[in-house]
């Protein structure tokens, strides 16, 4: 079983990622009453970025040419940290819950510095957007991850998903705070309205698309799968913390696999619904989101859940 | 005497021998080799005795007799002084060669290293203040030796008199705990009531608080540190904090302890608003070198989160976690002196070769300084926190302690835990953003002006230090979970932690650090493979079809707009737009935006005011005329002999 989780582990991380992308991307369309481009669209912008040459915008450094490596590499090592269906393989890597909130901010540090490599102003502006409401998740996430790793008393991924099987935390009101923080993460690291808007063309509005303007063939393709494989990323988590399940591994398996197209639904969803916000508003947002999981550590921590 | 003692002896000796030498005329390169191989060997008998060899020298003593020794604390900040220490003075090879005054810069750069030395070796209050005391002079003296100008003067007058205020709870604290014999013997504080017990705590938080920069005691630090030579910087942000944090540690965990309850929320506190405040108005920094100032105290503030936790699990009997979160602030004091001490040395090199540290007149230095900019820029990821440097593993073992702080059982300690946590991720995010722009500006994109265009490479010892400190940084993140057990050991009442090769932690997933390091450095190297080198001509950014001109360049605040103005209810920044008109046409526009430091303008300005007003008025009693005087004195008689007719004295 293991084996299994090892195997979805790393083909699921590495392939599957542009599906969800490519799902949310056609339900919304169909919600918004477009045919919409087919679930397996990322997987064709892949194929075709992958068969174009990069582009070498002068004057750069290795920076600039290193940061699509580096950002694919801390995305794929995150994905190895990640439990699939409560069960993780021993990489020798830990599965630490902060670690791989750590290794999200090195890709993030690298693709700022390629900005200033570039010195091209729309990256630059939308890398400073991102960065400061990195600030503000960072916070956001700490306060979830803590909640939801409350009763395991541990930050362990593994222990916490266990954890956070069956019906009994839904008992407590800490657990939905934390869900509710948690659903602020996602739209925040998948770069999805309200908070971005993922298709846009306007350099002016961008956030997470900004720094990637100045990349393009296999370079871009890399940045691309990253922020796919984000997605993936986030979304598992979000199933395996905070989405009821139930059972041993075949059962959990089963209830990741129809939880994740109703998570890209809601995605879908909450873009259909939602227009974007005003820049400055959503570090307001986020703090609401910190403020709403301390309430639920008072009433975890006055309730006795420890 | 046994081996390490004499060891001890011989690297105190010729250390003290290598700070007298240049000025007897000895050859600087002998009195530098003569001072690093001093502080080398002390350094080498702290990591003996931080490893398990016995104490060296003298227990502590309450009387005023010098004594000297070196335990398991001691000899961990030995090592942190010696390994930033060895290469500063590499550095000042080429650095100070035929800079004016070269021999009394070297000479009390020495002083320096002896002071710092003798408060942690001290094992009576004598030594411990007098070493104190000189750790304060011989920066401001080596200030006053290399600048002369008015704004050098200022500032080590603000510099003094700062730490001389502060300083003297340093006094109060240490010789109330000699007087009640709690030096020798840390139980004898307890039973002398809890008001004598908050005096030495509040004390020694204001008196060493203000030393290692918390705030509110901290608005000397982003001054003084700057302006010092560049060797000094390093050793000013990246040790004398240290030093200060040493002091801090030994009331609060061994002299005074057990101390009270509210201590380590109230540490708690201070880490946090420091941590958050420093890291803030680093970020709205364009003096490289005071960025790098403000963004020290930042990382006091996190050692503080750290030490406030620990002290909060002693208090709940979680004694694992206590010594974890003792830990946490004892690796990230040496890590932040580590990559400090490093960006301090780049960045007097990049003065050297650009003339000006200004953020906005850098740009370009990695090509320029492939050396120099490749090691500021691994330092530049160490102190933003990414993994996985060192920076990360500390910064991960501070937010982990917290966390589970927040994890109960009490209400106030687990909201405190888990604001104080968020507030670490946040400082982070913040420090994160704070150094990619500093990179960014410095060493990336085109140069601005024609004297970063032309710069050069510095010396080879200029080169090479940098380099050891990042090759340090790198190795230390490799080895911590190595580390960890070791300085667990240092925390009053620890249990014994089994070594790994990565930081196995109870209550986590543990990191390991190593293979992390290994990960990432392998996968980046296939993506690299597997991208393949086929790129199209070299061609310039996109900017919507324009060139970029060089004055359309984004400005550092340019790209800190976004969270200047989410919390400009805090930041207050000043912006003055004025536009000169000349017969009804705008001729020029003058721009001026700023953000003010708050704690200038709201706290220490009115009290220097209000503190002049005083000193006014009460000079008015001293009109200059014999008369007056005379009637004072005949008063304070009368007003005597009153007090002795009533009984009050006598």
């Amino acid at each position: 079983m293991t084996f299994v989780a090892a195997l979805i582990q790393v083909l699921g991380g590495l392939a599957l990622g542009p599906l969800l992308v490519g799902m949310v991307q056609s339900s919304k369309a169909r919600l918004q009453g477009r045919r919409g481009p087919s679930p397996l669209q990322p997987y064709r912008d892949l194929r075709r970025l992958w068969g174009k040459s990069g582009a070498d915008p002068q004057p750069t450094t290795i920076v600039y040419r290193l940061a699509p490596c580096l950002v694919a590499a801390c995305t794929a090592l995150a994905l190895l940290l990640l439990p699939i269906a409560g069960r993780a393989p021993d990489w020798s890597l830990g599965n630490d819950a902060l670690v791989l909130v750590g290794l999200l901010a090195l890709g993030r540090f690298a693709l700022a510095a390629a900005g200033w490599d570039t010195g091209s102003g729309f990256s630059l502006m939308s890398s400073g957007r991102d960065l400061t409401f990195a600030v503000f998740a960072e916070a956001l996430m700490a306060l979830a991850l803590l909640l939801a790793a409350l009763p395991a008393a541990s930050t362990d991924l593994v222990a916490m998903a266990a954890a956070a099987g069956g019906s009994s935390p839904w008992a407590e009101p800490a657990h939905w705070c934390a869900a509710a923080a948690f659903a602020l993460v996602v739209l925040v690291e998948t770069g999805r309205q309200p908070i971005d808007n993922p298709d846009t063309h306007l350099e002016l509005t961008m956030i997470h698309e900004g720094p990637l303007l100045e990349y393009a063939g296999r370079d871009l393709a890399l940045i691309q799968w990253s922020a796919a494989a984000r997605h993936w990323l986030v979304l598992v988590l979000a199933a395996e913390l905070f989405a009821p399940h139930w059972g041993g591994f075949w059962e959990q398996l089963g209830w990741l696999a129809l939880t994740l197209p109703a998570l890209c639904a809601a995605l879908a969803l909450t873009e259909t619904a939602q227009a974007k916000m005003r820049i400055l508003r959503v570090p307001g947002l986020l703090a609401g989101g910190c403020a709403l999981a301390l309430i639920g550590l008072a009433s975890a921590l006055v309730g006795g859940l420890v | 005497m046994d081996a390490l003692e004499s060891a001890a002896a011989l690297g105190a000796a010729l250390l003290v021998a290598g700070s007298a030498a240049p000025l007897a005329r000895v050859p600087a390169a002998t009195a530098l080799a003569m001072q690093a191989v001093g502080i080398g060997l002390l350094g080498g008998v702290g990591a003996a005795v931080l490893f398990g060899a016995a104490p060296v020298g003298a227990g502590f003593r309450d009387g005023l007799e010098p004594a000297f020794g070196i335990d398991g604390l001691t000899g961990f900040f030995l090592v942190t002084i010696a390994l930033v220490a060895l290469p500063s003075l590499a550095y000042a090879r080429d650095y100070l060669r035929d800079a004016r005054n070269e021999r009394w810069l070297l000479a009390l750069g020495g002083l320096f290293l002896v002071s710092l030395g003798g408060v942690v070796v001290a094992r009576d209050p004598s030594v411990f203040l007098a070493s104190w005391e000189l750790m304060t002079m011989a920066p401001a003296a080596a200030i006053l030796v290399r600048r002369t100008d008015a704004e050098a003067r200022h500032v080590v007058f603000v510099y003094l008199a700062i730490t001389h205020l502060g300083g003297a709870g340093v006094w109060i604290s240490l010789l109330t705990l000699a007087h009640y014999g709690a030096l020798a013997d840390p139980g004898a504080l307890t039973g002398q009531g809890a008001a004598v017990q908050t005096l030495v705590i509040v004390a020694a938080l204001v008196g060493f608080g203000t030393k290692a920069g918390l705030v509110p005691l901290h608005t000397w630090l982003p001054r003084a540190h700057p302006v010092a030579p560049s060797h000094l910087s390093a050793l000013m942000s990246g040790v004398m904090v240290a030093v200060a944090i040493y002091g801090l540690v030994r009331v609060l965990f061994e002299w005074a302890a057990p101390v009270p309850l509210w201590v380590g929320p109230a540490l708690l506190a201070l880490g946090l608003l420091s941590a958050l405040s420093g890291v803030l108005l680093a970020l709205v920094q364009r003096d490289l070198k005071r960025l790098l100032a403000f963004s020290t105290i930042e990382n006091v503030g996190i050692v503080a989160l750290a030490l406030g936790a620990s002290l909060v699990f002693l208090h709940q009997g979680d004694r694992t976690w206590a010594a974890l979160a003792f830990a946490a602030a004892l690796l990230h004091t040496l890590n932040h002196a580590l990559f400090k001490s490093l960006l301090f040395l780049t960045a007097g090199s990049f003065e050297r070769a650009a003339g000006a540290l200004d953020l906005d007149r850098l740009g370009g230095l990695l090509r320029r300084m492939p050396w120099t900019g490749g090691a500021f820029l691994l330092g530049a990821a160490a102190i933003a926190g990414v993994p996985p440097l060192n920076g990360f593993v500390s910064e991960w073992l501070a937010l982990q302690a917290l966390v589970h702080l927040g994890f109960g059982p009490s209400l106030g300690t687990g909201l405190a835990g888990a604001v104080a946590a968020a507030g670490l991720a946040a400082t982070s995010g913040l420090a994160l953003y704070c150094f990619v722009k500093a990179a960014g500006l410095a060493l990336l994109g085109e140069p601005r002006t024609p004297e970063v265009a032309s710069a050069v490479e510095p010396g080879a010892t200029m080169r090479l230090a940098p380099f050891l400190l990042g090759g340090a940084c790198v190795v230390l993140a490799a080895v911590s979970g190595l580390l960890l057990p070791t300085l667990a050991e240092l925390a009053p009442g620890s249990p014994a932690l089994a070594a790994h090769a990565g930081l196995e932690v109870p209550g986590t997933g543990s990191l390991p650090a190593p293979w992390l390091l290994v990960g990432i450095v392998v996968l980046t190297a296939f993506a690299w493979r597997l991208r393949g080198g086929r790129r199209a001509d070299p061609m310039p950014a996109w900017a919507c079809g324009q060139r970029v001109e060089p004055s359309l360049r984004w400005t550092s605040a340019g790209f800190t707009k976004p969270i200047v103005l989410v919390l400009q209810g805090v930041l207050r920044p000043v912006r003055a737009v004025e536009a000169v008109r000349e017969g009804g046409l705008v001729d020029s526009i003058a721009y001026r935006g700023e953000v003010p430091h708050l704690f200038d303008v709201h706290l220490y300005r009115p009290l220097r005011s209000r503190a002049l007003a005083a000193a006014g008025t009460v000079r008015r009693i001293q009109s200059g005329s014999v008369r007056a005087y005379a009637a004072y004195l005949l008063t304070l008689v009368l007003a005597l002999l009153v007090l002795v007719r009533v009984g009050a004295i006598g």
